[in-house]
């Protein structure tokens, strides 16, 4: 067993060119994403991750599909202005006054299918991109190109440099919409800007990891992070560190116990929350045991 | 004639700071009650009494820009700073915000979340939790404190941005008697010292009507408007036909009659 350990580590570190890339982006898209999966966790929204990152994955293989059999050219259907374009329409729908017709749950499941079957339909009519699709919807590749690391890297530093600096907006309105109308917060601009910037994220990201992984790492840490935080401050910090850790972590599962990437990354992501349920349960159990082994008799006796 | 009375409610910014000028009230374009005209000055406590479902939080709502006015507008000064206590707070317990983030986030104003806080932010947060008597919960989760003490902590979050009016729905509902004098106490100090006006809304008529200078009386179902003076509230006869023999006032101590806005229906 350590042998087979030791041989991996080896294989590991020696093909480190390799791997560098892919945990690069999955460092910084797993900070990223968890960190927006506060604002998604906190505003209900967790399906609207889930519609973003389906209708980014549809908009890839709609990409590919142009190129193939319409002959357009790569640079007219690039995959990421295809995925950027459906997300940020799905996201401008979800603004939109179709809640007067349909519900918004009613709405996402649909965008959720649609985008789904759409992806699978397309990919079925091109055969020669089928294992990219299959990447693109479940998050099964292991290399990312280094024109993905760019795009994750530059997105995620503009994208996380925005948030910060607009944080307290955000958080306010997220929190308190009625109050920070109140208070003169501009309400529809801070939430038009939180959704595309989610949008935007989440449609660079599902082309680099996948849409099944983007959607976990967007509202698994940040879950997680809910359960055992006492602040949003520190929420924020530990849903980017979990979504981090889950999206390294899963590679490296991924590596060593030779599962699908997407896979162990939403595993990984969905098991941050499963200990965070145990660790929150655990301190509520000891402070109880702690509290009925204070005798009254003790406790007064001094 | 409209322009007349336009020109006579019309506020003087420096002096007033707020204004509505004939404000109809109600929901889908569907008037709840006939037009309203006020102006709030410094230091003025205004009390809006009526039954419930008479259109208090509506108007409340409709003043702070959170429901479309039927017809009609609100005036208010430009540099005018609003604090709201609502009736029911509508925050979501899922992140796990602290009283004393709470508080902070209250010194938040339009745009200035993207400036980081003026130096001695904090000590202005602990004195508002001071002042209220919520400073022992500061650190505590929003989510863990009763009623009564999550309305005072809401209460600190409106103080620690030096409002220059205030508008409370119902701030005291959840508080026990001791907690109840003590909030109106704040806001007679606040008034006092900070020249801010006071506008609440509540059921506590006895409580609420001695110790404001003005107030606004609203009836739905008879479509009664009346605002004025304490004593000109108290002589209206629809107040009186509901109120009457519950407050500790009596009307043949007003010196004037009510000043009537407006009414949709026969008088009671």
């Amino acid at each position: 067993m350590n042998l087979e350990t030791t041989a991996s580590w080896d294989l590991f570190w020696s093909s480190w060119a390799l791997f560098r890339d892919p945990l690069l982006v999955a460092a910084i898209a797993g900070t990223v994403l968890g960190y927006l999966g506060v604002f998604i966790v906190l505003r209900r929204m967790v399906f609207v991750a889930a519609a973003l990152s389906q209708s980014a994955g549809c908009g890839v293989a709609f990409a590919f599909f142009a190129q193939i059999h319409w002959r357009v050219s790569a640079t007219v259907a690039e995959p990421r202005v295809w995925s950027l374009l459906l997300t940020l329409l799905v996201a401008h729908a979800l603004r939109g006054s179709f809640h007067r017709l349909i519900t918004r749950e009613g709405l996402l499941a649909v965008i959720y299918v649609m985008g789904a079957a759409g992806a699978l339909m397309l990919g079925t009519r091109i055969s020669q991109e089928a294992h990219d699709i299959q990447s693109i919807l479940f998050g099964t590749g292991v290399m990312v190109s280094p024109a993905d690391l760019r795009w994750v890297a530059l997105t995620g530093l503009v994208i996380g440099t925005w948030q910060l600096w607009w944080r307290r907006g955000f958080l306010f309105a997220s929190f308190d919409p009625q109050g920070a109308r109140v208070r003169g917060l501009p309400v529809a601009m801070l939430d038009i800007t939180l959704l595309m910037t989610v949008a935007v994220f989440v449609s660079v990201a599902t082309h680099a990891l996948g849409a099944l992984p983007v959607f976990a790492l967007s509202v698994a840490p940040a879950l997680a992070a809910v359960v055992v935080s006492n602040s949003p401050l520190i929420t924020s910090v530990l849903a980017a560190t979990f979504g981090m850790i889950a999206a390294v972590g899963g590679y490296l599962w991924a590596f060593w116990g030779a599962f699908p990437v997407g896979a162990s990354q939403t595993c990984l992501a969905g098991l941050t929350v499963l200990a965070a349920l145990v660790w929150r349960t655990g301190c509520r159990w000891i402070r109880q045991v702690l509290r009925s082994e204070q005798d009254p008799a003790l406790k007064y006796s001094a | 004639m409209r322009t007349e009375k336009i020109a006579a409610t019309k506020p003087v910014w420096h002096a007033d700071l707020l204004g509505v000028d004939d404000l109809v009230v109600g929901y889908r374009g569907a008037a709840l009650l006939p037009p309203i005209s006020m102006v709030v000055r410094p230091g003025e406590r205004w009390v809006i009494v009526g039954r419930n479902g008479s259109g208090k939080s509506t108007f409340l709502k409709t003043i702070l820009g959170l429901l479309a006015p039927v017809a009609g507008r609100v005036l208010k000064d430009p540099a005018l700073r609003v604090a709201y206590l609502p009736q029911r707070h509508g925050l979501d317990s899922v992140v796990p915000f602290r009283a004393i983030d709470l508080v902070t986030e209250g010194l938040d104003r339009g745009w200035s979340f993207l400036m980081p806080r003026r130096a001695g932010y904090r000590a202005r947060v602990r004195a508002a939790l001071a002042r209220t008597g919520v400073d022992a919960f500061a650190w505590a989760r929003f989510d863990d404190l009763s009623e009564g003490q999550k309305q005072r902590v809401l209460l600190a979050r409106a103080l620690v941005g030096e409002p220059s009016v205030i508008f409370l729905d119902e701030p005291t509902s959840a508080m026990d008697l001791v907690a109840q004098q003590t909030t109106l106490d704040i806001l007679d100090d606040l008034r006092l010292m900070q020249q801010t006006a006071v506008v609440m809304v509540t059921h506590h008529l006895s409580s609420a009507l001695s110790n404001a200078d003005k107030a606004l009386f609203l009836d739905a179902e008879h479509g009664v408007v009346a605002c004025g003076t304490v004593q000109q509230i108290l002589a209206d006869p629809t107040f009186e036909y509901h109120f009457g023999g519950l407050v500790d006032h009596h009307p043949s101590q007003c010196e004037t009659g009510p000043l009537r806005v407006g009414s949709h229906a026969d008088e009671p």
